[in-house]
């Protein structure tokens, strides 16, 4: 464990280093603060956008700093050969891969917070000093979302060059985005279309299902049960961030680097 | 490059250590029963989420919208670019751009169903904003503006909102009564939900107050006594709940003294027009208000309104109407003209799904009557894309309507226009569609079924039509134009042409 640690500390101080990754929490910042200027529509409006506006900064920053780390996390490595350095020490590659995984897991869920905090103190300004706790419940899936994501990006920079990942990353997470199409899919009378259904529907990640903003900004659009709901969300999450990273690791593992 | 990684490797091709090819089974096994359970995981997660997401509503939206507007759905940010697009909406208010706000109305709604003031507003805007040089709105919009409602509606169920937006549209605007009464119970009907201001109802206070008035208009007396006093027993909850008085619940209060008046009135109102007693200031004869009309008059008689209309083609496309009508003053007489053949324009599932028919024209206005004439002149001239006579015949209707008139003029004709009469017997038109029928009060006047016993409320027995004064002509393209003229050798047999856009023309 205390490689994997040594791994992860380098790449979140690594990666904090990196301007770009405090330019996209500034534009995520800035992008929450924009909020109250839409103040001048009805007070229902105005929050609803406020809301909207604000969990769609945190994913968008949260996005591209995820893709951004992420693919760039094992082939810089490589590109500059320090690769060799590190796994000439006692560190296994499957370490190296995990290490690499929670390092940029943990710089994704630091800016997140960061942006989160903020947008609920405004929130809470905003609201005439009331909490607003269903927002804290879209930010944590935000986070387990862009957790896959990261998990995702990492699988792919074990085979991928960094441009090529960027577009696989960002184009999967669209596809799975749209997970309420596939899931129609999987019904349509079709058999062609159902099969491509089930196939994208079981086999790609389902950023869809991290998405409740609707259920948080609209009353009345209550998933059935929230905190189950949630819960499964983040085992969904765990689970196939987990078969990415075996994936990940079964790919580093046979590579020459 | 191999030989500087920890752990020795086999000697084949890939050169892969020993080690890791004994972690390998572990590596395939996470995978395969990692997808098993994340496909489990998955199939529970698909039912919870609300009903709403598998309905293939969101592969309608992504097929109704320009490419433009693609990708932030497809990133997931559907209801911030929906957010971001009614701000933009707002500043076209702002900037009287009309025009531009429907398409952004239109994409506004695919991109986030549930904005339910996005379909209020929008369907607001059409019926009401769009109007000629004369400020008289552009009638063809009232079908995409009810339609949208009804879409509007079907995204959100478990909200008043828009059902109420529906109700108060036909109330207003169309004047089509029934409808109303559809749009406002459906509202009531709404489950309740915690949270909102008026749980444990469905649906704020005034809704049960604009459907007790919907039920007046539609001659319906006890069922709109029945539904203020449904009101008072709301507003008295209400009222008890926030400390009972009028200091502490102002709201509650002033809207509960209003339901007192109002139930109040609709009493005293039935008992001036239909009984002989007791009457009140208005009605100081022994005889109902509907039965003498003329007050003063020796014995009792129908009102001849002697609704008479003629229309004289001043320039091309600019008519003017003159005519009599009996009521004396504050009555108002209603034009139509339309396309002889006009039937509502439909265009579902685009981006211009709002979209008019240019080639249509339709004209709705009323003429106030005062000393028993009106005299108003149209012009249609001036708003070629509002009036584009592209039609070879065109339909002119000027009517009287008992149900939509003020209620001093009701007095002497009833919820149901019992009271009068035309000398033209032609002139005098039955609705005869059964769910615009109101009570029947008294024997008499075309109506069927039980007469009111005036004390059970809701009553649900419907058998009185409403009676409307009109004349309808029949004119052609080249009459519009002023190269022949309009004469009473164009008036055609009276046809009652439903005014909401869901009933056959």
């Amino acid at each position: 464990m205390s490689v994997i640690y040594a791994v992860a500390h380098q790449t979140v101080r690594e990666a904090l280093r990196r301007r770009i990754m405090w330019i996209f929490l500034i534009i995520g910042v800035f992008l929450i603060a924009l909020g109250p200027v839409f103040g001048f529509l009805s007070p229902r409006d105005s929050l609803v956008i406020l809301k909207s506006l604000g969990l769609a900064a945190i994913l968008l920053a949260g996005l591209f700093t995820t893709i951004v780390t992420c693919i760039y996390l094992i082939p810089v490595e490589i590109d500059r050969r320090t690769i060799y350095t590190v796994l000439s020490k006692p560190v296994q590659r499957y370490q190296f891969v995990l290490g690499k995984f929670i390092g940029g897991f943990f710089t994704v869920f630091i800016n997140i917070a960061a942006m989160g905090i903020v947008f609920l103190v405004m929130l809470y300004f905003q609201m005439g000093h009331h909490l607003a706790p269903d927002m804290v419940e879209g930010v944590v899936l935000t986070f387990f979302q862009l957790m896959l994501l990261a998990a995702l990006s990492i699988f792919f920079s074990t085979f991928a060059t960094p441009v090529v990942n960027f577009f696989l990353s960002f184009g999967i997470f669209m596809v799975g985005n749209l997970t309420s199409v596939t899931d129609t899919l999987t019904t349509s009378k079709s058999p062609i279309a159902a099969l491509a259904g089930r196939i994208i529907y079981y086999l790609l990640p389902q950023f869809g299902n991290f998405n409740i903003m609707n259920s948080l900004i609209h009353p009345g659009q209550n998933i059935t049960n929230m905190q189950v709901y949630i819960r499964n969300c983040i085992v969904y999450a765990i689970i196939y961030s987990s078969v990415l990273l075996a994936i990940a690791i079964l790919i580093f593992d046979s590579r020459e680097v | 490059m191999a030989q500087t990684q920890t752990g020795s490797f086999k000697t084949s091709k890939k050169k892969i250590p020993v080690e890791v090819q004994k972690r390998r089974p572990v590596y395939f096994a996470i995978i395969v029963v990692g997808l098993i359970l994340a496909g489990i995981v998955q199939n529970v997660l698909a039912p919870a989420r609300n009903k709403e997401q598998d309905e293939g509503h969101e592969m309608r939206a992504l097929g109704g919208l320009n490419n433009e507007f693609l990708l932030l759905p497809l990133l997931g940010f559907r209801q911030a670019a929906a957010g971001l697009l009614w701000v933009r909406c707002d500043e076209f208010f702002d900037s009287g751009d009309y025009d531009a706000i429907l398409p952004l109305v239109r994409v506004i709604t695919y991109l986030d169903p549930h904005d339910t003031n996005v379909y209020i507003t929008g369907a607001w805007h059409m019926s009401y904003n769009f109007t000629d040089s004369q400020e008289r709105s552009d009638r063809r919009y009232i079908y995409p503006s009810q339609a949208l409602l009804e879409e509007g509606i079907k995204n959100n169920e478990y909200t008043p909102d828009v059902k109420f937006e529906k109700g108060w549209e036909c109330f207003d605007k169309i004047k089509n009564f029934s409808l109303a009464q559809e749009g406002f119970e459906e509202a009531i009907a709404t489950k309740p939900l915690k949270g909102t201001d008026y749980y444990p109802y469905g649906a704020p206070l005034k809704t049960y107050h604009i459907l007790a008035h919907t039920y007046e208009k539609e001659g319906r007396i006890p069922e709109a006594i029945a539904e203020w006093r449904q009101a008072l027993a709301i507003s008295s909850y209400f009222l008890k709940k926030n400390g009972g008085t009028e200091e502490k619940d102002f709201s509650d209060y002033t809207m509960q003294q209003a339901e007192k008046h109002n139930l109040g009135e609709n009493i005293w109102r039935y008992q001036d027009r239909y009984l002989t007693k007791p009457h009140t200031p208005v009605n100081t004869s022994n005889y109902p208000g509907v039965l003498w009309p003329f007050g003063g008059a020796g014995k009792p008689a129908p009102w001849d309104v002697h609704l008479t209309a003629h229309i004289q083609v001043i320039r091309p496309k600019v008519l003017k109407f003159t005519g009599t009508f009996n009521s004396a003053d504050g009555a108002r007489v209603d034009v139509l003209i339309e396309d002889w053949d006009y039937k509502p324009h439909i265009d579902k599932n685009s981006t211009t799904a709002f979209a008019v028919d240019p080639h249509q024209t339709i004209l709705m206005d009323s003429i106030s009557v005062r000393k028993d004439t009106f005299d108003r002149e149209m012009d249609m001239s001036k708003d070629p894309k509002m009036y584009n006579f592209s039609h070879d015949y065109y339909r002119i209707v000027v009517s009287f309507d008992p149900r939509t008139t003020a209620p001093f003029v009701q007095d002497r004709f009833g919820w149901n226009g019992e009271g009068l009469t035309d000398g033209q017997p032609g002139h005098v038109s039955i609705d005869p569609t059964e769910a615009t029928f109101g009570t029947k009060f008294m024997n008499g006047f075309g109506g069927v079924g039980p007469v009111w016993d005036g004390k059970t409320a809701p009553w649900n027995q419907f058998g009185q039509p409403d009676h409307r004064v009109m004349v309808t002509f029949k004119v052609s393209l080249q009459q519009m134009l002023g190269e022949k003229p309009i004469t009473n050798a164009n008036i055609v047999p009276n046809k009652i042409m439903p005014l909401g856009p869901d009933m056959e023309r």
